[in-house]
């Protein structure tokens, strides 16, 4: 069971970065892929109808640590609240942005909204830098120190930029696509996804064992009714976002409803 | 534990959740309300109904969005400022939270994303069925969000094993009263601030004498009829659950009723039982809260018989400008009820966040008032400005009406893409 339990910190993890690194990574490149208001605007639908969908994976990896390793969950959060709060913070800036851009009126309310995205993004993907950066360390229990949190920090920013590229390399159209193929250059959209996807992916997974997840988990009797269930539901999960992903699969041409 | 430390993580536990609690009631009930719509929409395929759907699930989705936002506070919170509680009962506590966010909030976000960005993509039908999946994923999450504050409130189905709770009986857990009863005050809460939400504003078109008038006139009395057995409802459970505390909290029913003899004859009763200490919740937050809920209750029902009356003359609901002003100041009265029917039964149970086995300052984590405080104006800044904003919003919305734009505005019936440019790769799927 705790394998089991373990299989499922790693799953919604390693999904929560290929999937939300792809729709932060845009949100970072939105002032150099959308000129104006009105490309920015498509820059934003190429993920409007997914980032809901994928930045709940991180929700469903907090359920799992809270529901599986509720002990880990109370340390790992406490010990890198300075790192947590500002990824939170930019979380929820990020969000606010893009659910409230075209609801306000007027191009200043949507520059500011524009604003708000980018920081946001920005913020989020950084302080995962930082936070990554105490666990390849393997010191959970305290924050990175500054020269090495800073410089993980960047460089997990890049690859969250870069994995953002190839994606709106290969949902716009337009000259957001234009400059989005631009900067991906012969590599190939397709390729350079794929390359981002795979390290994004093995950020958590590397970043993981640092924190002994199977030596806090919870209590046998707990995780033998829970784990069942969290199995039997991610088949459906799993085929839900494939209905979103195969819906909204063509290049972004119009502006959505964000 | 620094005291300072424990008093700045209480109130920022109790303003990120009380904050967060405001949205959710209207987007709960605003979720069951348009499923209803669209489920009148889709069977008579009618253009009046299809209209409100747009214009009502714009300010519910508008409402849901910073929701949600609030929402991810509260999943970090008891990591970040209260392990001692997932310490010590993460073991009974988490699992209902590991549940909930993947049987249903998981579920509900990936189905808002099909429901707000299908429209015009999916048979009516199909569109009509994801609407409802995330209606009742919605009442699914608020049932598991309350088997873990029922827990808190009324820990059952657990055992002691080497210092920290383990889980004995799961369908004590899952059936606690303290949950279901909740539940079930909750859902007509909800129910009951979206009624009164859809009155208010539809009532503002009425008064205003804005062009809607059919389309505000239906609104009114859907709003009306559905707060009225709404209020009943949550009536119900909320006395049932009044008259449960006698066993379950026996304090809080004391502090509530305040009976002086018998606070000091349970404070005395618990020292013996749990050692030294003050084990009276403030009277000002507990007795103030159930008083003000009272109040809000009582004027509610009055409004409520009222307009139940008045919303079956077609005139009155279209010409009595009096009872329209009445709506649209009603508009917050189920927030102050469900605010503060909150704040005493979260006040109440102090000094405990486990009832009777952990108390709230040996929850808190180890940081220095400092770093709480830099927490508690990071939330407080950025919960304040989305409750203004949301605020705006819902406002700009309302007033505007149902127009064609926002939800459900097929946006590709534009004639020429937003950005013209090189053509694209030949989609490669």
């Amino acid at each position: 069971m705790d394998t089991l339990a373990v299989c499922l910190l790693a799953f919604f993890a390693a999904g929560y970065f290929v999937l939300a690194g792809a729709d932060i990574g845009t949100g970072m490149l939105l002032p150099y892929l959308g000129g104006d208001d009105g490309e920015r605007r498509l820059v934003i639908a190429a993920f409007a109808p997914f980032f809901l969908g994928n930045e709940v994976w991180l929700v469903a990896t907090a359920g799992v640590l809270v529901g599986c390793f509720p002990v880990l969950e109370g340390e790992l959060l406490s010990a890198q609240l300075t790192v947590v709060v500002p990824l939170i913070a930019g979380w929820m800036v990020r969000d606010a942005g893009l659910w409230l851009r075209g609801r306000g009126g007027g191009r200043r309310w949507r520059a500011g909204c524009d604003g708000a995205v980018v920081c946001g993004s920005w913020a989020v993907a950084l302080a995962w830098g930082w936070l990554l950066a105490a666990l390849f360390s393997g010191t959970p229990e305290r924050t990175a120190a500054t020269p090495v949190g800073a410089v993980t920090a960047l460089a997990v920013a890049a690859l969250f930029a870069a994995h953002g590229l190839g994606f709106a390399a290969l949902r716009l159209t337009g000259r957001p696509w234009a400059r989005a193929h631009r900067l991906v250059g012969r590599t190939g959209a397709g390729r350079s996804f794929t390359l981002t996807a795979v390290l994004m992916g093995a950020l958590p997974l590397f970043a993981g064992p640092a924190l002994h997840p199977a030596a806090h988990a919870a209590d046998r009797a707990t995780l033998t009714l829970l784990v069942p269930v969290l199995l039997a539901f991610c088949p459906l999960l799993v085929a839900a976002q494939a209905w979103t992903w195969h819906t909204f699969r063509h290049r972004v041409t119009h502006p959505s409803y964000l | 534990m620094d005291p300072e430390t424990l008093d700045l993580a209480r109130l920022q536990f109790a303003l990120t959740a009380g904050g967060h609690f405001l949205f959710v009631a209207l987007t709960l009930g605003m979720a069951l309300v348009v499923a209803c719509l669209q489920t009148a929409a889709t069977v008579t395929n009618g253009a009046p109904h299809q209209r409100m759907v747009r214009f009502w699930g714009q300010l519910y989705v508008i409402n849901y969005a910073v929701g949600i936002i609030t929402g991810l506070v509260m999943e970090f919170q008891f990591g970040l400022s209260w392990s001692g509680l997932t310490h010590y009962a993460g073991n009974v506590f988490g699992a209902s939270l590991a549940v909930e966010t993947i049987v249903a909030f998981f579920v509900e976000s990936t189905f808002l994303g099909l429901w707000i960005f299908g429209w015009h993509r999916f048979n009516r039908w199909v569109h009509l069925a994801t609407i409802w999946v995330v209606a009742l994923t919605a009442c699914v999450s608020a049932y598991w969000i309350l088997v873990s504050n029922g827990f808190l409130n009324n820990p059952v189905g657990h055992r002691t094993e080497d210092g920290t709770l383990v889980l004995a009986d799961a369908g004590a857990l899952l059936t606690n009263p303290s949950s279901l009863l909740a539940f079930g005050h909750i859902l007509g809460g909800a129910l009951l601030t979206a009624g009164f939400f859809m009155a208010g504003v539809s009532a503002y078109h009425l008064f205003r004498r804005t062009d809607e008038v059919a389309f505000f006139v239906r609104s009114l009395r859907i709003g009306v009829f559905v707060s009225f057995p709404a209020l009943w409802v949550t009536a119900g459970f909320g006395g049932v659950q009044l008259a449960s505390l006698t066993d379950l909290q026996p304090m809080k029913s004391a502090v509530f009723s305040g009976k002086r003899a018998e606070i000091a004859e349970l404070q005395a009763e618990m020292v013996t039982r749990f050692g030294p200490g003050d084990y009276v919740p403030s009277e000002v937050w507990t007795r103030g809260g159930a008083l003000v809920m009272l109040i809000a209750f009582a004027l509610m029902m009055y409004l409520s018989l009222a307009g139940v009356v008045l919303a079956c003359f077609r005139k009155a609901v279209q010409r009595f400008r009096l009872w329209h002003v009445v709506l649209m100041a009603a508009v917050p009265l189920p927030y102050l009820a469900m605010i503060s029917g909150w704040v005493f039964r979260e006040a109440g149970r102090q000094p405990w966040v486990v009832y009777g086995l952990l108390k709230t300052e040996d929850a808190v984590s180890g940081h220095s008032p400092g770093t709480m405080l830099a927490s508690l104006i990071t939330f407080t800044v950025l919960f304040a400005a989305l409750a203004v904003l949301n605020g705006w919003l819902l406002l700009r919305h309302a007033r505007l009406g149902p127009v064609e734009t926002g939800l459900g505005h097929d946006e590709r019936a534009r004639a020429e893409p937003a950005t013209a440019g090189p053509p694209p790769f030949t989609p490669r799927y």
